[in-house]
């Protein structure tokens, strides 16, 4: 029995000779503690960045107007399509990537399912998010990207680019005069446009014509810098869609 | 010097750990009180020799000291030991050597029974449900011995296996219907 005992005893023995011997040492507590701490800084940074992006896409999509695909012919809604925002959409998703692997990373990460996650990450960032947005960081951030990167073309741009295609009817511009049922207007690119048919034309309640207002107008060239107008809207946004015909009588500068 | 087993018996695994930290001898006690579980654990997950077992044990203690500031005090002790005893089986002998072939006992075949809910237990004998289990997949066969060899809960297997305890109970739940088809 006593000889079994001693048995028993040489393992642990030749473990604690080696620990002994070899001067081995426990890695210390705040190596550990600064491993977790990390693991939950970059879920969190990642969870920050993840959010920026949908601020972003929520800033382009408030200053897109979607409802106009229904205007559109098939070169028109592709051209539409390429204002969504997909490097925000890639971005979100990288992010999203990220803060997932963070979490199954970390200390206890194992302990939720994948379904619960990617909840978590969605549902921080889109909480986050939707808040930066309110705040503006949707709009500061598509600036800051715009203004440092320079491969990058900005909402602005590509919506400059989008409405101002008079041949396929799309103009913008600010107001320069208004005058009874006549309005003229100074495109992106300079050029003045008659402004034609406002009294029968569709305006949304934000446009408030008056001088010096950025608009955004839907309609038909019809040559030497005439515009025959069917709706305007305001340049930011899509405006409210209560906007009334001026035919209808409800409202309207003109009337 | 090192500590004897009646003073270890003494000493929660808390306490266990933190004279350990003060004084290595200490240690000897973490290794006195599971190593005869682990072992036995190491041969059930892989087809070693006692011998490789032990050697399996004597790296995975030297481990286990290295990283003895890592324990999660709301983690049992023995989970955590059982985590790094399993990774370290798996990662560096399972490959080389395969899963071991399991004996069945009679009364771990009981409970097995028992869980089935096999109304014709009395027809199935041991040595068949001991083909079924030998039959799993790894991921099936790791949960099926935490589970009626080792008596771990959910929690426990979950902490070692590092999976959620939801997985647990789907692996569970998928290894006593294969183990039932396996036995019709």
């Amino acid at each position: 029995m006593f000889k079994l005992k001693l048995l028993a005893m040489d393992n642990p023995k030749k473990i604690i000779d080696i620990i002994k011997n070899e001067n081995i040492r426990p890695t210390p507590g705040w190596v550990f503690t600064a491993k977790r701490l990390l693991t939950w800084s970059i879920f969190s940074m990642t969870i920050l960045l993840g959010s920026l992006a949908f601020a972003v896409i929520l800033f382009t999509i408030q200053e897109s107007d979607f409802s106009i695909t229904s205007h559109m012919g098939h070169s028109g809604v592709e051209f539409f399509l390429s204002l969504l925002p997909i490097i925000w959409l890639v971005f979100v998703v990288i992010f999203l990537g990220m803060a997932i692997l963070s979490i199954r990373n970390s200390w206890k990460g194992y302990k939720f399912s994948l379904l619960k996650q990617v909840s978590i990450s969605v549902g921080m960032s889109i909480a986050l998010g939707t808040l930066l947005f309110i705040l503006g960081g949707g709009k500061w951030i598509e600036k800051v990207y715009d203004v440092n990167v320079s491969s990058y073309e900005s909402l602005e741009e590509r919506k400059q680019n989008m409405w101002s295609r008079p041949d396929e009817g799309y103009l913008s511009g600010t107001i320069s005069s208004i005058e009874d049922n006549n309005m003229t207007i100074v495109d992106f690119n300079g050029q003045q446009w008659r402004i034609t048919d406002l009294e029968s034309s569709f305006i949304a309640n934000a446009v408030m014509l008056e001088n010096g207002e950025l608009i955004k107008l839907i309609g038909e060239s019809e040559g030497d810098n005439v515009f025959s107008v069917k709706e305007i809207r305001p340049w930011g946004g899509r405006g409210n869609n209560r906007g009334i015909n001026k035919n209808s009588g409800v409202r309207g500068p003109l009337q | 010097m090192l500590i004897s087993k009646d003073k270890c018996d003494k000493l929660t695994d808390r306490q266990m750990i933190l004279k350990a930290l003060e004084d290595v001898d200490y240690f000897t006690c973490m290794y006195l009180r599971y190593e005869s579980q682990l072992k036995r654990y190491i041969l059930k997950i892989s087809k070693v020799t006692p011998q490789e077992a032990e050697d399996i044990l004597q790296e995975a203690y030297i481990k286990i000291w290295r990283n003895l500031n890592a324990i999660d005090p709301s983690m049992k002790l023995s989970s955590w030991l059982y985590r790094i005893i399993y990774n370290q089986t798996i990662s560096n002998w399972r490959k080389k050597k395969g899963a071991a072939i399991i004996t069945l006992d009679e009364k771990v075949a009981q409970t097995i029974f028992e869980d089935l809910e096999n109304k014709d237990s009395e027809e199935i004998n041991d040595r068949a449900v001991q083909k079924a289990i030998n039959g799993l997949p790894a991921k099936y066969k790791d949960v099926i011995i935490l589970k009626y060899f080792e008596n771990m809960n959910y929690e426990e297997i979950s902490d070692i296996l590092k999976i959620p305890e939801g997985t647990v109970a789907v692996r569970l739940n998928r290894a006593k219907k294969a183990i039932k088809k396996a036995l019709h």
